[in-house]
């Protein structure tokens, strides 16, 4: 018995080694970069103790970024965990056939299957100010005074962003919250049936109860999204205009590979780090609760 | 059993005498450039290069201009550094220089005369505090270009002698609905080259090499805030969406005759001769950035710097990775490269009256030779910090977000910070 309990030990030890030189380990040396004054390419450090933390602080920029992600987890929450979950209980509902239920499952799902980098590039040309599709759409609707430089405008430019975000992800909440809604069991629904409940009643009464797990996980992983963004911004905007647009993971590659401080983007990153994980925490909080 | 031991003995043996025989025969010297567009150019050199030296291997890579900013910083970190790169001379080597990646090429230029090949002009660029540390591939210059149908449309009988006129001319052009000027600045690079001529020709030279001097530079002289009232008289003329187009959008539409000037590089002329609508190919022409009389800085100066390549500071061998340089921005190669890409290195009279070289070519490439001095581009020739405090408020300011007291401002606090980093 005692030697059977040992075994297993061996059996997960390759995975953890991997887990804790891959993972744990550079957390912690990340942690102990951002005490020091470096670049990329000298070996010159200089001890700074927690002095970047405080000029991060101090950074007009790291407020923007900090106020980008916060817009993005708000419009995330909206679009890809609320609407997707009006789309998931309408795919549900009665009032789609068989047929197109499959059809738009697939059609919402599949943006979320191209590379974000390819997405991004397609929503550059489309709010490209002269060649760009929006721009020839309002052309065509007679909206022509609303033609702006969608990406290059400190007041579209953020939202414009976001928006490529809700295109692409909410079909994918969508199917995860179908998933969950096929789980519930069907009696129920029989039974509000014979009740006389409304299909808004259902919804209401018993969908959204049911999925309620699924909510909480999707809420999270929208949440912590938000916060991790760097490629959406990078190939869009890059930061621009005027650091309009910067996010936590574009202002932390912006100091350590534009300014060339290594330190500086190290102590981004712990904070990036301290946001998200805080949120896994109150993931893992929540969704415990809803277990017992 | 024995005999399974003598295989796998003979085995490792042949492994590694393999090895031994490789890193004893060859050299390999690692080559990283800028120019993904033009592989075939660099794939023939090194072809040739490696036919006259057998000994030596050349392990090509590039990376494309913007992203090459970036990775060049990440690369001289490892012990994978390349053994000869690209680099602007500037600040931009500059501080390669300072953290030893870039290796004193003097004594080898001094040699046996190889110094002596080169334009002095071109290769000056590449001395930092009185040593050499790299040697031009392709010499540069800002000039306005110019459609001579749409001047001609305009009633504009000579080309702009002075800003005012300039703005005259950009008035006559905007009258009959043509946009006088085609400018795409979404990387800010684009603006630099506006900014730092009007920099150079408003401010004395001294005050600006000591702006210039990242532990010196205050950039506190009024003539940079009057060089910006100039840049915000040129703004209006300007095609809509500056700060949302590539340089190449801004290109296209002067290259399809809906735009009457440009200031473009004299190294875009192969493309334009390649691209542009067939009434602009027949009826272009130059003029260098008109004088401001009322300036403090020389008006015969040209903005424009030669761009080149370096040595690593750190190469195992440096013997073979000079060899390459030499022959990469030596005579051989720049025949090609006037032939294949249409571009002049810095070698004396690396093409003759008998080489088939388009007068366009020639003609830009002599306002680069009869400038007085060359100014180097304003954004390699500052510290990355102050530059990106210059680049955002030039965003804004073309958008009319900030006002050229402000821009300056923002500078000077960059710059003071930067200067900490020195004392």
């Amino acid at each position: 018995m005692r030697k059977k309990n040992k075994t297993y030990l061996l059996y997960i030890l390759p995975a953890l080694l991997f887990i804790i030189i891959f993972v744990y380990v550079p957390i912690f040396q990340n942690f102990y970069f951002s005490l020091f004054n470096m670049n990329s390419y000298t070996d010159k450090w200089t001890f700074v103790g927690l002095s970047h933390y405080l000029n991060i602080v101090k950074d007009p920029i790291f407020y923007t970024a900090l106020k980008n992600n916060t817009l993005y987890a708000v419009f995330s929450l909206i679009f890809q965990v609320g609407f997707g979950l009006f789309l998931a209980i309408l795919l549900d509902s009665k009032f789609v056939g068989k047929k197109l239920k499959v059809l738009f499952r697939n059609i919402y799902f599949l943006p979320s299957l191209i590379s974000i980098t390819a997405v991004a590039l397609m929503f550059y040309f489309i709010y490209n100010p002269n060649i760009g599709m929006l721009n020839g759409f309002l052309d065509m609707l007679g909206l022509g005074q609303w033609k702006t430089a969608w990406l290059a405008n400190p007041n579209t430019a953020i939202y414009s962003v976001i928006a490529m975000s809700q295109w692409q992800y909410t079909g994918y909440i969508m199917v995860l919250l179908l998933v969950a809604i096929q789980k519930i069991p069907k009696d129920l629904y029989e039974a509000a049936e014979i009740d006389g409940a409304s299909e808004i009643q259902k919804a209401f009464h018993i969908t959204i109860p049911g999925v309620k797990g699924m909510l909480v996980a999707t809420s999270i992983i929208t949440v912590i999204g938000s916060f991790k963004l760097f490629t959406e911004v990078y190939v869009t905007t890059g930061g621009g205009p005027y650091n309009t647009t910067q996010v936590l993971g574009t202002y932390m590659y912006r100091s350590a590979f534009l300014f060339d401080e290594m330190g500086y983007g190290s102590a981004v990153a712990v904070i990036i780090f301290i946001i998200t994980f805080t949120t896994s925490l109150l993931q893992i909080k929540l969704s415990n609760r809803n277990k017992g | 059993m024995n005999k399974k031991i003598l295989v796998l003995l003979v085995l490792c043996l042949l492994v590694i005498s393999s090895f031994l025989y490789a890193a004893d025969e060859k050299v390999q010297i690692k080559f990283l450039h800028r120019w993904t567009q033009y592989m075939d150019y660099f794939e023939e050199i090194v072809k040739e290069f490696e036919e006259a030296h057998p000994n030596i291997d050349v392990e090509m890579q590039a990376i494309s201009n913007d992203p090459f900013k970036e990775k060049i910083k990440i690369v001289l970190g490892t012990n994978e550094a390349p053994d000869v790169f690209f680099s602007w001379p500037g600040e931009f080597t500059n501080r390669f220089i300072r953290a030893d990646k870039v290796l004193d090429i003097t004594p080898y230029l001094e040699e046996d005369g190889w110094l002596e090949t080169f334009i002095p002009s071109q290769i000056a660029p590449f001395i930092y505090e009185g040593k050499y540390y790299g040697t031009p591939f392709r010499l540069d210059g800002k000039v306005f270009f110019y459609n001579k149908v749409l001047f001609e449309k305009a009633g504009i009988e000579k080309v702009p002698g002075t800003f005012d006129e300039l703005i005259e001319d950009c008035q006559k052009l905007e009258k009959i609905g043509v946009t006088p000027i085609a400018f795409g600045n979404i990387k800010p690079w684009a603006v630099s080259h506006y900014i730092g001529t009007l920099n150079q020709k408003m401010v004395t030279d001294e005050t600006r090499y000591t702006d210039l001097d990242p532990a010196e530079g205050t950039w506190t002289d009024p003539g940079y805030v009057e060089a910006l009232e100039k840049y915000v008289e040129l703004i209006p003329y300007f095609n809509d969406f500056v700060n949302a187009l590539t340089h190449d959008d801004a290109r296209a539409t002067f290259f399809n005759s809906n735009a009457a000037m440009m200031y473009l590089e004299i190294v875009e002329v192969p493309e334009l001769e390649m691209y542009a609508g067939d009434e602009l190919k027949e009826n272009w022409g130059v003029f260098v950035f008109p004088d401001i009389p009322e300036g403090k800085g020389n008006q015969n100066y040209l903005t424009g710097y030669p761009e080149g390549f370096v040595v690593s500071g750190t190469t195992k061998h440096p013997e073979e990775a000079v060899e390459f340089l030499k022959f990469l921005t030596g005579k051989t190669a720049g025949k090609l490269e006037v032939e294949m890409l249409g571009w002049i290195n810095g070698i004396k009279n690396v093409v003759g009256p008998e080489d088939n070289v388009p007068k366009g070519i020639l003609e830009t490439v002599d306002l680069v030779l009869n400038a007085e001095e060359m100014v180097n581009w304003l954004d390699s020739s500052l510290s990355a910090k102050v530059w990106d405090a210059y680049s955002v408020q030039l965003q804004m300011l073309t958008d009319g977000y900030s006002t050229p007291e402000k821009v300056m401002e923002a500078v000077q606090k960059a710059a003071a910070e930067v200067r900490k980093e020195f004392e």
